[in-house]
């Protein structure tokens, strides 16, 4: 059995660790067949649950998908309602929902974060929300024109319209999520989008504003994921699998390596933390493809952190999460575990710093990772040794050892949790 | 040494012996000797460092002297500077003009003075070019001689107090003797080592090979004391020259001490003053005069630090040892100076908190080889051990603060605002705490603002009330404040605002870090702890202080601050208006609107609403709103908040001529 991969593969990377435990690829192909089938088959069973078929002991906030026009409308019964206000001499407020920590719960039947509905109000009058409320009400101006004139800005552009009021983008981009929380649209309602952060490759055909794009035929790069996701549609895919990657080193390495094509799959990062394109775009995918995700990140706390963000929803947007979450990703790599299964070196591992210990305990606190038995353990594993690793690491043995034993023997051992 | 030696050889000799044929001398060391050789552990590294040690030792002596007799002390200090032809003529030496001039290290060689010119007549030359240009020419300083290292310069130090004085018999041993003192007990005391003015007197040998001169009368005393002496530096005893008694007319008490040394008062110029200031700070109850002459006239200094209070922290009372602090040594001394018999005595009077009852059950506890009555000087080395073990182990009260002479928060904190001038002073006063059986007490102060104070951190450490100026890096007090004070949290900015941290920690025991005992270690968290509380103590202080100044100031600003805003505002909402307006008259037919709505748009449409029409509503509001919260704020918080300031009235010199209004309740007096 091992023969035929050494036919296959360049003689040179032989002598990489594990590679004789490698079954051949037919065989993997396999068993990453039954997995692909088996999830689509039983995430299809399963209708998704909403807000409504749960009786929760309090209400939530939930935003929705609106046409250009019910916003416009909303926004001018607002803007009526505060005109009508002034003109009676009682100035005006906003009524503005509170994005707070103590205003988030995690709902375990959902597996995501929700919005609480307490709010707080934004009197002009007042001197600690007098800046607020008056960016509050340019925002809405601008985002009231963009609605008539039906075009789209990205939330830099929003800023330079008046960077003497809003001082920096920050600010803005603060105001812009309240103002969509407060209308009950999401923010790509708005028409406001962030610019393009991340990157998809592989086996994916869809039509970006009507242009059909092959992801298999993107160059090394990808194709870079649009902000509005409503301009996507018709996915069309073979791949077994969503391979998500935190780093932009690691996806440039299986990028190249073709990795997609040894294996059927869609690899997408976002570098980093993901912004909101990259999250529906995923959603998107899961929801039509129907095809397991698995993620491949950093065995550092931040490296979860993100995994959760795709999967229950960061803090800061969780009035929108049923959009923007992805259920169901499971953790391929790097864990705690594997630094000493694949025997990484001393030298390659990275001493956590007080703050990184900090950041993994209160982790172990969160709702999120509790319900995952499994993610507690190597967290746990985590914070006792001390110990993180980057992607990287692993190429102590060869920059190709990612992609040419490390995931291939990941996915043969269906090591994920 | 034989120049033929093979090189190996040679390294091997020269690490055993370099004199192999001089047999090795046992050699004994007086105690004077060792601090010549090592006297940067006193503080005298250099000449600079000698001049600022000369000055504390002699002030810190002479604060003690006028406590110990419960005295106001009044100090002078006066820094002569002396040419060196003038002390050439003070040790009788004539001047000597240079013959050889290339012997000397600042010779200049034909080369060297060739480059100089040539570099001079450069310079020269871009300087009248400038001037040529009009440009404003920069002075070029006078070109300096090379100082050569022979170039020293000397100062005779004088200080006068209002002390004690000294036994006319004591003067001797007390500055020709080192380690002989009167400080040595247990007790909190401004000196480090016990040395003093025996330091500087070794200075002076070593550098100027004058002696010291004493005047001194005690109280009651009708003569005066003068002598001349100074130190036998080998045998460690002192070298008379003049031991008299004179005559004492004013019937003036106190000491005068002049000692004639190497310094360096350009470097220690700021270190001196910073020391003659903080040591003002933490003595308010002391006047210092401090001067310094020199033959030109604009280099002299004179600064006064008039006294502020009278009242004076009383005198540190010395105090027995506490049983977790003492070593196997300190037992071992203590049994043989006693003069108890048995044991149960011993323990019961010669440490603090130990009563009799308590001490039986220490003996019962020591094992069946210990009885309350057996004598002291039958005690086997074993059983001091044991006795050492069981006070490391057992658990004894804390030794209570009586003993500690801290300097006071009311000193403190008139010390600051008479020295900084501050905005805004807090101080905090802790409670005695303890760590390895010393007890010690700490105090702070934080100010902010104030004259002659930098932008952010200034930090000022007293250890039993003497500043501490070196080594500010590693000291326990300086990380306190910059690591573990979050000071936003107290509304202060770190960087921006003129803060001054003054932290005094008076002990028995100043666990003191480095060869020069200049800083307190960071590594002893029951100080450490005690600092961070009593800082942070006077920030909460402050900081209710600094929230009201804010609320004050919001309040005269609230109206501009709200103000500033209505145009962003009333432009946002009037332009969605118009939008409206007109696309409503483009759809006449759908009306989207209800009748309120609609008259609206129609009016914003003919303009009769306008952009200024929603401002003028919006900032009548503003006005209404500001005016009711300055009436709410006026009733919570009264009509003045601010501090009225001191207004002092002289009275007036001329003669008063007076008509007294009588009434039942008041008498009305009017000036003419």
């Amino acid at each position: 059995m091992a023969e035929s991969s050494k036919k296959r593969r360049r003689t040179n990377t032989d002598d990489l660790p594990f590679k004789n435990k490698l079954k051949p690829d037919s065989t993997i192909l396999q068993i990453l067949k039954d997995f692909s089938t088996s999830s689509s088959s039983s995430s299809s069973s399963s209708k998704a649950l909403t807000l409504q078929d749960l009786s929760l002991p309090f209400s939530c906030r939930e935003v929705s998908d609106l046409s250009l026009s019910s916003v416009q409308s909303i926004i001018e019964s607002l803007v009526l309602r505060i005109a009508h206000s002034i003109l009676s001499g009682n100035g005006f407020a906003f009524d503005v929902p509170s994005r707070s920590a103590t205003n988030q719960f995690y709902v375990p039947e959902l597996d995501r974060i929700v919005l609480k509905d307490k709010s707080s109000l934004r009197p002009f009058a007042n001197i600690s929300t007098v800046r607020k409320s008056a960016i509050t009400a340019r925002i809405l101006q601008l985002v009231h024109q963009l609605c008539i004139k039906g075009i789209h800005v990205t939330k830099r552009d929003l800023f330079y319209t008046d960077v003497k009021l809003f001082q920096d983008q920050i600010q803005s981009d603060t105001v812009l999520d309240d103002v969509s929380c407060m209308l009950g649209c999401t923010r790509s309602s708005l028409n406001v989008v962030a610019a393009e952060k991340g990157v998809v490759v592989g086996r994916l055909i869809f039509s970006d504003n009507g242009d059909m794009i092959d992801c298999t035929k993107m160059g090394m790069g990808g194709k870079a994921i649009p902000p509005n996701i409503d301009r996507v549609g018709d996915m069309q895919s073979d791949a077994l699998f969503i391979l998500l990657v935190e780093k932009d080193a690691a996806y440039m390495r299986l990028a190249e390596d073709r990795f997609y094509n040894r294996f059927p799959c869609i690899i997408v990062t976002a570098k980093g933390q993901p912004d909101v394109a990259t999250r529906l775009f995923l959603k998107k995918m899961k929801m039509e493809l129907k095809l397991p995700v698995l993620a491949l990140v950093d065995s550092d706390p931040y490296g979860l952190k993100i995994l959760s963000v795709y999967g229950c929803g960061s803090k800061n947007m969780s009035y929108d999460s049923a959009n923007l979450t992805t259920p169901d990703i499971k953790w391929l790599g790097v864990r705690p575990s594997d630094l000493d299964k694949y025997k990484i070196p001393e030298q390659c591992r990275l001493p956590m710093t007080e703050q990184d210990i900090k950041t993994g305990k209160d982790l172990l606190e969160e709702d999120f990772v509790k319900k995952n038995p499994g993610w507690v353990e190597e967290l746990t594993l985590m914070v006792k040794t001390k110990q993180k690793a980057e992607i990287q690491a692993l190429s102590t043995f060869g920059f190709q050892y990612l992609s040419e034993v490390y995931l291939p023997l990941k996915l043969q051992q269906k090591d994920w949790l | 040494m034989d120049s033929s030696e093979s090189p190996t050889e040679t390294k091997k000799t020269k690490s055993k012996t370099p004199r192999k044929n001089k047999e090795t001398v046992l050699k004994q060391k007086s105690p004077a000797e060792f601090f010549a050789e090592n006297k940067n552990i006193a503080g005298f590294d250099n000449p600079g460092k000698s001049l600022y040690t000369t000055v504390r030792e002699l002030v810190e002596n002479s604060l003690d002297s006028a406590e110990s007799i419960s005295e106001l002390p009044v100090v002078e200090i006066t820094i002569e500077e002396i040419k060196k032809s003038k002390f050439n003529s003070m040790i009788g030496l004539i001047d000597c003009e240079r013959v050889d001039a290339e012997l000397y290290d600042d010779y200049e060689t034909e080369k060297a003075r060739e480059k100089r010119l040539a570099k001079e007549a450069r310079a020269q030359e871009i300087q009248a070019k400038n001037a040529a240009l009009g440009k404003k020419v920069k002075e070029t300083p006078a070109s300096k001689g090379i100082r050569g290292r022979g170039e020293a310069s000397f100062y005779r130090v004088i200080c006068k107090d209002n002390g004690k004085g000294m036994p006319h018999d004591d003067i001797l041993n007390m500055f020709g003797r080192v380690l002989s003192g009167t400080k040595y007990g247990l007790k909190q005391t401004r000196g480090k080592f016990g040395l003093g003015a025996k330091m500087a007197l070794i200075w002076s040998k070593m550098s100027t090979g004058l002696p010291i001169e004493i005047s001194s009368s005690m109280r009651n005393q009708s003569y005066m004391s003068f002598c001349r002496l100074d130190i036998d530096i080998h045998k460690n005893i002192p070298h008379v020259h003049v031991h008299e008694k004179r005559e004492n007319k004013e019937r003036w008490r106190g000491a005068e001490i002049q000692v004639v040394i190497e310094g360096n008062w350009t470097t220690y110029r700021s270190k001196i003053l910073h020391y003659m200031r903080q040591m003002a700070v933490i003595t308010p109850y002391a006047q210092f005069l401090f001067k310094f002459v020199s033959d030109a006239p604009e280099k002299n200094v004179t600064i006064r630090f008039s006294r502020r209070t009278d009242v004076m922290p009383p005198v540190p009372l010395e105090t027995k040892h506490h049983p977790s602090s003492v070593d196997l040594l300190l037992i071992k001394r203590l049994i043989a100076e006693t003069s108890k018999q048995n044991l149960l005595q011993f323990l019961q009077h010669e440490f603090v908190n130990i009563s009799k009852s308590h001490a039986e059950r220490l003996i019962g506890e020591m094992g069946p080889d210990f009885s309350p009555k057996m004598a002291l000087k039958s005690l086997t080395p074993q059983q001091l051990v044991r006795i050492h073990q069981l006070f490391r182990q057992a658990k004894f009260d804390d030794p209570n603060g009586h003993c500690l002479s801290p300097a006071g928060e009311y000193n403190l904190r008139l010390g600051i605002i008479k020295e900084l001038h501050p905005d805004m002073v807090a101080t905090y006063s802790g409670s005695a705490q303890v760590f390895e059986g010393h007890p010690f007490i700490v105090e702070a102060g934080v100010s902010i603002g104030g004259k002659n104070v930098k932008q952010g951190l200034n930090i000022f450490r007293f250890a039993n009330r003497i500043p501490l100026l070196f080594e500010q890096g590693a000291d326990v007090v300086t990380r306190t404040a910059l690591k573990r004070i979050n000071w936003s949290s107290y509304k202060i900015n770190q960087l921006q605002d003129k803060i001054g941290i003054f932290v005094s920690i008076v002990s028995t025991k100043i666990p003191f870090k480095g060869t020069g005992k200049e800083y307190i270690g960071d590594d002893i968290t029951e100080i450490a702890s005690a600092v961070k509380y009593s800082i942070k103590q006077c920030c909460v202080q402050l900081k209710s202080k600094i929230v009201k100044k804010m609320q004050a100031r919001e309040q005269q600003e609230r109206k501009r601050n709200l103000s500033k805003y209505i145009p962003d505002a009333t432009g946002a909402v009037y332009n969605v208006l118009k939008d409206m307006a007109e696309t409503q008259l483009h759809a006449s037919k759908k009306f989207r609107y209800g009748d309120d709505d609609g008259e609206l748009l129609r009016k914003v449409y003919e303009n009769l609403i306008t952009k200024e029409t929603l401002s003028e509503k919006l900032a009548k509001h503003v006005e209404q709103v500001d005016y009711e919260m300055a009436l709410e704020y006026a009733t919570q918080s009264g009509v003045s908040e601010e501090p009225r300031e001191t207004i002092y009235i002289k009275p007036l010199e001329t003669e008063n001529k007076i008509i007294d209004l009588h009434s039942p309740f008041f008498v009305f007096r009017m000036f003419h």
